[in-house]
């Protein structure tokens, strides 16, 4: 018994200790380069590796583990899982993660022979997509989805992080701010929101609940990676939304007329109680009665149960979704704010397979 | 039975390690006490809630229960003042980050000074 208790304990640190955020894991400011060869390639959910046996100068062979970033990205960028093969002479450009580990996160990959750069460029809409018209249905309403017949979902979203519109701060991909003194710029902070997203920036966002595979509530659904998609229920009134990165869950906004509640009533949860309407070609959706379990963006922007969000979404042309967030928490900021992007078409694919919690680390990392 | 109780407790301690409250870092239940050097621990659950403007609460909920007259936090030393009628506190915000976060520090009542530590449940 005390075996079976000791395992679950084990397991329940595996899980929760799976993943740390990118900033905690990796020394961003170090560079790692060496010649090698490959061992393995485990192609696998959440991150891809290469492993790579390395002769360090004193003659003994280290086995590195570089993560090359996520398989269904990678794919869609031109990588496949025969791209690199086990045995072949490689150079890896990479950041080391932070203490002894040999272990690091893939900047530059080259074949030796002969030398070549492995691809690693982003796929482009073809321009006629991009001139393509907004689908519609039969009544003229826009469509959220696909073309009637055809596939797609939306993909990657034009910013990764979350700021004020308007805001020149800069801020990285991962969330963390160019100079954390400019956290005011970010959002109107209260004073203990402001202190508690400098101490995430600080802690290099290894708190984040997305790193333990829980729901990416709020905006910053729409800015995880493996993209979501809408499944208008028309006839049920109302609008599925199935993402496919975080925990691959889904959310539901309803268009059947129903008033919204009120905060206080709702059970508080990750992707809160939505109610939407049409306004000519802008889906106009309100919700309220989020939990306090989540980052609503990956810098590590807080809020409570009073959070209140708007989201108007239109979409001026088949390949172009735009996304514009009313923030209203009078409880966390000093009043209301607003940001916006823009998230791209992938079409005539679908939405493929990833499991946050597939392959933890310890599992397959020595 | 033990078994059974095992297994649940290794259960909530999943359940727990996995959720936690990232909003004012003050909001919820704390559990904890406090007591002079040397001396006999007594026992403090107190709840505290943010509505927006102040941090409201009680200590320890029930017939007998404490309501808080003041909390302030130096927000750049992460130090918590905690007023109620005849007790005065004092603490560091530790571990921040954590659903279990704490406040150590110290505690007066009826002119008795002694330790203070605090989990946030």
């Amino acid at each position: 018994m005390k075996q079976l208790l000791l395992g679950t304990l084990i397991l329940v640190g595996t899980v929760v200790h799976a993943q740390l955020p990118v900033p905690a894991l990796y020394d961003e400011w170090r560079r790692v380069t060496f010649d090698g060869v490959v061992t393995r390639v485990e192609w696998v959910n959440p991150h891809a590796y290469v492993f790579v046996d390395v002769r360090d100068p004193s003659g003994a062979v280290v086995n590195w583990a570089i993560e090359i970033g996520n398989p269904l990205e990678l794919e869609q960028r031109g990588w496949t899982r025969t791209t690199i093969r086990i045995g072949e002479a490689v150079t890896v450009e990479a950041v080391p993660a932070r203490g002894d580990a040999k272990r690091g996160r893939l900047s530059s990959f080259w074949k030796r022979n002969p030398r070549t750069r492995v691809f690693n460029g982003l796929p482009r809409a073809s321009a006629s997509e991009s001139r393509s018209p907004t689908p519609r249905w039969p009544d003229g309403q826009m469509r959220l989805g696909p073309p009637g017949g055809r596939k797609g979902y939306w993909g990657t979203a034009s910013v990764s992080t979350m700021k004020e519109s308007g805001s020149t701060v800069s801020v990285r991909a991962d969330g963390l701010l160019t100079n954390v003194s400019d956290a005011d710029r970010v959002a109107p902070l209260q004073p203990w929101a402001k202190a508690l997203y400098l101490y995430r920036q600080r802690t290099l966002l290894k708190d984040d609940p997305s790193a333990r595979c829980l729901p990416p509530g709020g905006p910053r659904q729409f800015q995880t990676a493996n993209g979501f998609q809408f499944v208008e229920q028309r006839d049920l009134g109302r609008i599925l939304v199935l993402f496919g990165g975080g925990n691959r869950n889904w959310r539901i906004i309803y268009t059947d007329g129903r008033p919204l509640g009120q905060a206080a009533e709702a059970v508080p949860s990750y992707f809160g109680s939505s109610v939407g309407r049409w306004e000519k070609d802008t889906l106009v959706v309100e919700s309220v009665g989020y939990n306090e379990r989540f980052w609503m963006t990956n810098g590590g922007l807080p809020h409570t149960e009073a959070l209140r969000l708007v989201e108007r979404f239109s979409r001026p042309d088949l390949n172009t979704l735009r996304y514009d967030v009313t923030v209203d928490d009078p409880r966390t900021y000093t009043r209301p704010w607003r940001s916006a992007w823009t998230v791209q078409w992938v079409p005539d694919r679908d939405i493929e397979e990833f499991f946050c919690e597939e392959n933890a680390e310890s599992t397959f990392i020595r | 039975m033990r078994t059974r109780a095992l297994l649940a407790a290794a259960f909530l301690l999943f359940t727990i390690s996995i959720t936690g409250q990232e909003g004012h870092p003050l909001t919820g239940t704390w559990a904890g006490d406090w007591g002079p050097p040397g001396g006999s621990r007594t026992h403090i659950t107190m709840v505290m809630n943010w509505d927006g403007k102040a941090v409201t609460g009680l200590i320890n909920p029930g017939p007998d229960a404490i309501p808080l007259t003041g909390v302030s936090v130096d927000w750049g030393t992460w130090t918590v003042r905690i007023e109620a009628k005849g007790i005065s506190a004092e603490g560091r915000l530790e571990d921040i980050g954590s659903y279990h976060r704490r406040i150590v520090g110290t505690w007066n009542q009826g002119g008795t000074k002694g330790d203070l530590k605090l989990t946030r449940e």
